[in-house]
């Protein structure tokens, strides 16, 4: 009897442990099983992505893939509070297969703009330091105001920031540089080129100013001088042939011709030495008056005023000399041309009253020049 | 009919410790993000950008697994809790390394900053030195413009280093100090072709 009870008691354990273990089976079997591995994979895509820095250079796309990453797992999150046999996990393998399709996207097209920002940087760079370097090597003698040549500064600054940040790989930063400093560069070279450009256009007069003084020089075996004001220049010839060259200082408005009294502008024209002052009778060691203003400036004066262009007040200029007291290494007199005292001593001694003195703004014309 | 019930109780309590063993580790997920957080204040995403990264892809893949395993009857977290205190050294880590390259940055900005002050008096010593004749003018105009843009731009940094952003017034200052070296080397070739000394 008592073994029977024991049998009784085993076989009853076995069939509850058996619907256990059968329990147990139906839930594990057939619960809806959730998109590990898609999840998985779309988090390795975001790390890639994050890794070709999509953050920064596909900006949106990577936001977009992390929030569909997030909200793959805030759903997950949500779902398993559920009871197990009602959960639906579409919505989190949905969200997790749109995060990895972002993600991959953003990633490649990061790996493309990093590539592209690049040669355009380099690019960039490159023509801004031409510009920069050109600015140097044609307004070294022009004069520029002071407002421009802060333009030109800050642009060069800006350029020498984004090349910092272009070494560093930060390219974004680097754009931004990039674009402030070419607006600066370009607006104040073009500016400047076309100012110069149009200065110049007067070359072919100047030319020929000079032609005739050399031949006169020539056809009469004397002196004659020329300025040149671009290349600040006294060009001293006899009987045609360059005999002295020396370095002059102008007035600081030097570009142009001298149109009023004051202007501080160096005449454009053919002259002659009307007068020559010695040590004791000019501040200005040695000094050769010339004959500005001559009928053509006057009369260019008069169409002046006449055209309202200047006003009735104005009045024409005069007492241009070449005179010492020269090499300050700045363009600071009223419109005069100055030497060294040793270098007038020189032009003195061989000038006369009478001698041809031609100044003009340049004896090269503008593409040699920058040649 | 006592042996029963026992039997019933015990089938109860195999299938309750069975089904809830493990529970979600949840104050060491605070804890690690709560340090990724400290370690995004400590400025990582800007100092050790890659370590950042790589921290929060840790974490992240933690939170998955984690998420999966509440997804199954028989819960163990016995892993993932080992994985979030690697997370939460790391991000630790990460911090202290951002405050290490912080300070390292700011050094390095603070040194330019005095380096280049020394190199902008030498310019404004050497530039009325400058050689008088055609080249003097308007490249002492030049050279002016740009002494005082280095200027503005060093005045710009220590602003920026002020507000303790030491990465952006490094990049400043650097850029600054190579401008203001190329034009102390400028002027000093000028100097010495003319033959002046200095």
């Amino acid at each position: 009897m008592r073994i029977k009870k024991i049998w009784k008691r085993v076989i009853i354990s076995i069939i509850i442990l058996g619907f256990f273990f059968l329990a147990v089976f139906l839930l594990v079997r057939f619960t809806p099983k959730p998109p590990e591995e898609k999840v998985a994979y779309a988090r390795i895509a975001l790390s890639e992505a994050t890794s070709s820095k999509a953050d920064t250079y596909s900006k949106n796309l990577y936001r977009e893939a992390k929030a569909m990453y997030d909200s793959a797992i805030i759903n997950w999150q949500e779902e398993n509070k559920h009871f197990i046999y009602f959960r639906n996990f579409e919505k989190v393998a949905s969200f997790a297969e749109l995060s990895a399709r972002k993600a991959e996207q953003s990633a490649k097209i990061s790996k493309n703009n990093v590539t592209d920002l690049n040669i355009y940087l380099k690019q960039k760079i490159d023509k801004l330091n031409n510009i920069a370097e050109q600015i140097d090597k044609r307004f070294s003698y022009y004069p520029l105001s002071s407002e421009v040549w802060k333009r030109i500064s800050k642009g060069k600054m800006l350029l020498k920031e984004s090349e910092v940040a272009y070494r560093k790989g930060q390219y974004t930063q680097a754009k931004f540089k990039v674009a402030d400093s070419e607006l600066l560069l370009t607006e104040s070279y073009e500016k400047a080129n076309t100012d110069l450009k149009e200065y110049f256009n007067s070359y072919p007069v100047w030319k020929n100013w000079a032609d005739k003084t050399i031949r006169e020089s020539r056809q009469n075996q004397s002196y004659s001088i020329i300025i040149d004001k671009y290349s600040r220049k006294c060009l001293v010839y006899l009987g045609g042939i360059k005999k002295y060259e020396y370095h002059v200082e102008l007035g600081k408005n030097w570009v142009g011709d001298k149109r009023v009294k004051g202007d501080k502008a160096t005449p454009e024209g053919m002259y002659k030495i009307i007068k020559k002052f010695g040590s004791n009778k000019t501040k200005y060691h040695k000094a050769l008056l010339i004959d500005y203003p001559n009928e053509k400036d006057k009369e260019e004066f008069k169409k002046e005023i006449a055209s309202g262009t200047l006003p009735k007040s104005a009045k024409i200029g005069n007492l241009i000399e070449i005179h010492g007291d020269g090499g300050r290494g700045i363009d600071w007199t009223e419109g005069c041309i100055a030497l060294t005292d040793s270098e007038m001593d020189v032009v003195f001694k061989i000038a006369n009253e009478g001698t041809p003195v031609t100044i003009v703004g340049s004896m090269v014309n503008l593409d040699q020049l920058l040649d | 009919m006592k042996n029963k019930v026992l039997m019933g109780l015990a089938v109860i309590a195999m299938v309750a410790v069975l089904s809830s063993c493990g529970k979600k580790p949840q104050a060491e997920i605070d804890a690690a993000n709560a340090a990724i957080e400290a370690a995004k204040t400590a400025e990582a995403a800007v100092y050790v950008p890659a370590e950042l990264a790589a921290v929060q892809d840790s974490l992240n893949a933690v939170t998955a697994d984690i998420t999966a395993k509440e997804s199954k009857l028989f819960k163990n977290f016995k892993g993932e809790t080992a994985k979030l205190a690697s997370v939460l050294t790391l991000a630790n880590k990460v911090a202290a390394d951002a405050a290490t390259k912080k300070e390292e940055v700011k050094a390095e900005a603070a040194n330019l900053m005095t380096g280049i002050k020394t190199v902008i008096d030498e310019n404004v010593k050497l530039i009325p030195k400058l050689p008088r004749g055609k080249e003097g003018a308007a490249v002492i105009e030049q050279i002016k413009a740009e002494v005082a843009t280095v200027d503005a731009a060093v005045v710009e940094a220590k602003g920026l280093f002020d507000k303790g952003s030491y990465m952006d017034a490094l990049n400043k200052v650097k850029a600054a100090k190579e401008k203001a070296d190329s034009l102390n080397a400028e002027v000093k070739e000028v100097l010495t072709k003319a033959r002046i000394k200095f």
